[in-house]
């Protein structure tokens, strides 16, 4: 049991999926199914990195961030009206957090770095964000296939930039957003995604990305390439086509934008600030 | 009364002497900590660090002695540093915050508490390691050690060199990536140590 749950394949994909489908199945009726994109990120957090918050290094304040966000997007999602001025607000308090995440390694650098690596990070924060709250909250098959999409995207980016436990991370993820699209398709009706899941899902995903770049090999263009992934899938479907050739299309558009992220990061890397 | 003082202090002068701290600064060249651990469960892999900094003192009539170590971890090494058509390298991979997060923690130390002696030298280190912003005690054991004249600077500079070897659990610095079964939790320590007197 010891070995299967060290494969690397079962903490960032199989025991995310399977721990997210539970919570997308049990708490998807009370319209807290986006609460998957949680227990995803959080299943392989416990398992690469620990739940232990001393000492408050980045990853940590990712983590710490990642429980924040469905705690305001519960409160968002049942006290206020979504709003373009709620988006606005959420967008900034995206591209601060990332700035709280990273400031102490942003610190070390030598300034011109620490601008380009910092506002790369709270730019591509503050629009994934921004566009998701905008775009994608009203409607969970759009809102899954974004962060399914975005988590793999940044996954595999995240593995070519030399970081296997963030691309395991970001892969969590879209196993999460994956386990939410699931039942959706099964019965052909979209779920209630709201800021409960684009907040926690598009904060999560970018803060890895930024990660990867802040702490590692990933490029900074490649993570504004990433940056990009969730207006695939906002692209034009058939109305009329059942939910799951939906989700499939809005993932494959997504996907043909991570996968250029990801070639960017293979190709060019050596312009990497990381 | 004077003559007292004077007798008193002709008395305390060789103690004084005997008494004498040395100071030692690493040669950075020459110093090169070591480490391995498992791999994949079927071979011990090794690496380096290629850029150190330390000094210690000794006070041989006291037989006490203090230790000070800093590894800059951006410099940790295994030979695989070119990408040749890869994404990236074996060296970079161990930069990321999978293992020694360099970007967010660009020193690791190691700082003494107690030093044992055997006789006239030093034989077992017991002290801090500071990893990934955590501290934990970690022992060294000196598996050798020698003093004398630099022959390779006609004796003109006194050395002190020798080896101390020890060994920790990543996983209590919360560096668990691959754990247990693609990369080991003990990493073993060896250290080669050059240091000069001041």
């Amino acid at each position: 049991m010891d070995d299967f749950l060290s494969h690397p394949a079962v903490q960032g994909g199989v025991a995310p999926f399977v721990v997210a489908l539970v919570v997308a199945l049990l708490l998807g009726p009370l319209r807290l199914g986006g609460l998957a994109a949680l227990a995803g990120f959080l299943t392989a957090m416990y398992f690469v990195f620990g739940f232990q918050l001393t000492p408050l290094t980045a990853t940590r304040k990712i983590m710490l961030l990642a429980i924040a966000a469905p705690v305001i997007g519960i409160l968002a999602d049942f006290a206020f009206k979504p709003t373009r001025f709620g988006a606005a607000i959420l967008a900034l308090a995206a591209a601060a957090a990332a700035l709280w995440a990273f400031w102490p390694v942003l610190a070390q650098r030598p300034a011109a770095e620490a601008w380009v690596l910092g506002g790369s990070a709270a730019l591509t924060l503050a629009f994934l964000v921004g566009f998701a709250q905008l775009y994608l909250a009203e409607d969970a098959v759009r809102a899954g296939a974004a962060a399914l999409a975005l988590g793999l995207g940044t996954g595999v980016a995240a593995i070519l930039a030399a970081t296997a436990a963030y691309g395991m991370l970001a892969i969590a993820l879209a196993a999460g957003a994956g386990a939410f699209l699931l039942p959706q398709m099964i019965a052909g009706k979209k779920a209630f995604a709201g800021v409960t899941f684009t907040l926690t899902a598009m904060l999560v995903g970018g803060l890895i990305a930024a990660g990867a770049m802040i702490l590692a090999r990933l490029p900074w263009y490649s993570l504004l390439a990433l940056a990009l992934v969730p207006i695939g899938a906002r692209l034009p479907v058939p109305r009329n086509a059942p939910v799951w050739l939906q989700a499939v299309l809005l993932s494959l558009f997504g996907f043909i934008i991570g996968a250029a992220a990801c070639v960017s990061v293979w190709k060019f890397p050596d312009a990497s600030l990381g | 009364m004077r003559k007292l003082a004077i007798g008193l202090a002709a008395f305390a002068l060789p103690l004084a002497a005997a008494a004498e701290v040395e100071n030692y600064v690493f040669d950075a060249v020459h110093t090169v900590p070591y480490w391995e651990t498992d791999h994949l469960t079927f071979a011990t892999f090794r690496g380096r660090f290629d850029r150190v900094t330390g000094k210690f003192s000794i006070d041989r009539a006291a037989k006490t002695a203090s230790l000070e170590v800093v590894i800059q971890t951006a410099s940790v090494s295994t030979g695989d540093n070119e990408r040749g058509g890869r994404a990236r390298t074996r060296d970079e991979h161990l930069r990321s915050p999978d293992f020694f997060n360099v970007a967010e923690f660009p020193t690791m130390t190691y700082s003494s508490t107690a030093v044992k002696f055997k006789g006239d030298d030093p034989d077992a280190v017991e002290g801090n390691l500071t990893l990934l912003g955590v501290t934990k005690p970690v022992a060294l054991r000196i598996e050798r050690w020698k003093c004398g004249p630099d022959p390779r600077f006609a004796g003109k500079r006194f050395l002190c060199a020798g080896n101390a070897s020890g060994s920790f659990k990543r996983s209590e610095f919360g560096m668990k990536t691959f754990l247990p079964t693609g990369i080991g939790d003990e990493v073993k320590v060896w250290m080669s140590v050059y240091a000069w007197r001041q």
